[in-house]
């Protein structure tokens, strides 16, 4: 899978949880999933395993703590999907 | 179940809470004798099943040396010192200082000025930011893990901060909590339920000359999941049993 569709899915699934609309608009792989989108911390497990879910991957604890920005996130699922 | 899912501290890191632990310890006659004049003498709390509380609690600290994790419901900016209060005398403490819990206390609230800092510092506090960065909150973690490793005891709250419904809300039951419990082999975990009878719902102190009641109960939360799954099923497991004991507190009063 390419990184843009990655990409894409993952904004797909973080927009439900999103607070900020206008980032949301503007969203690029610096775009910071805590600070600049508002998702809420505790949602962030419910994003991650979403991306499992979508992805068919299994993602641990550990690797969650590097996950802070959209970019971030998409790299974290290319290099689980190989 | 998985492996542990917090990295194991440096030598540095360890060394420091060793220090911690030990000023905390020469501290402790005057942190006990200052909190309990503030709590029963300045503002008049009184718990009122405080004796079945600690025998409960000496009882499962005793029984095993597995370790254990205190894990509270939270509706006031001083739960974790009226729990302390509601789970051992001060001379108990003194004498078995290890089963005083450490703490993890919200920094914004507790430790912005140099004096609150060094206040929480011999109180057994590891700040923290809630809601940070996962990597933030994950160092804090690591840190709670090593201490009940070490055969220290800690409270967490799994709703990760104070209730805004005045209840135990399942849907904040944050992973970090499922995380140090699958990061701890034969970890235990003592659930507190703590409410002063005039809280309705959350509040920075409650209401002075409150009475609280007070429900212990242990458990030790298992999972078949694995990865992020598992941490978020233990740590609903443990939010569950409180939102149980809620009921059954609030069932009694009525």
């Amino acid at each position: 899978m390419g990184s843009n569709e990655v990409f894409e899915t993952v904004v797909k699934i973080l927009t439900p949880y999103v607070k900020n609309q206008g980032a949301l608009d503007q969203v690029a792989s610096g775009t910071h999933i805590l600070d600049d989108l508002k998702v809420n911390s505790a949602r962030l497990v419910d994003v991650v395993l979403e991306f499992e879910d979508a992805f068919d991957i299994e993602i641990a604890d550990e690797d969650v703590d590097s996950v802070e920005t959209v970019g971030d996130a998409v790299k974290l699922i290319q290099s689980k999907t190989g | 179940m998985t492996g542990p899912s917090l990295s194991e501290l440096d030598g540095r890191a360890r060394r420091f809470l060793t220090v911690q632990r030990e000023i905390s310890r020469v501290f402790s006659p005057l942190s006990f004798a200052c909190s309990w004049i503030v709590l029963r003498l300045v503002l008049g709390y009184r718990i009122e099943n405080l004796a079945a509380a600690r025998i409960a609690y000496r009882d499962a600290w005793l029984r095993t040396e597995s370790p254990l994790l205190v894990c509270a419901n939270h509706l006031t900016m001083i739960d974790s010192f009226l729990i302390t209060w509601s789970l051992g005398s001060p001379s108990w403490f003194m004498r078995h200082f290890a089963a005083v819990p450490w703490n993890v206390p919200e920094r914004a609230n507790f430790a912005v000025t140099f004096w609150q800092r060094s206040l929480i510092y011999i109180l057994k506090c590891i700040p923290v930011q809630r809601g940070g960065r996962r990597s933030e909150v994950a160092g804090v973690l690591a840190r709670i893990t090593d201490l009940l490793l070490r055969g220290e005891t800690a409270l967490i709250f799994p709703e990760a901060g104070r209730s805004r419904t005045g209840r135990v809300e399942m849907e904040s039951a944050a992973t970090g909590v499922g995380r140090v419990i699958r990061s701890v082999p034969d970890c235990r975990v003592l659930c507190v339920y703590l409410r002063g009878r005039r809280q309705r719902g959350f509040s920075r102190i409650p209401a002075r000359n409150d009475r609280f009641d007070v429900a212990v109960a242990e458990i030790e939360p298992k999972t078949d999941h694995t990865g992020l799954r598992a941490s978020r099923d233990l740590a609903r497991q443990v939010t569950s049993k409180l939102a149980d004991m809620e009921r059954e507190v609030l069932g009694d009063r009525e």
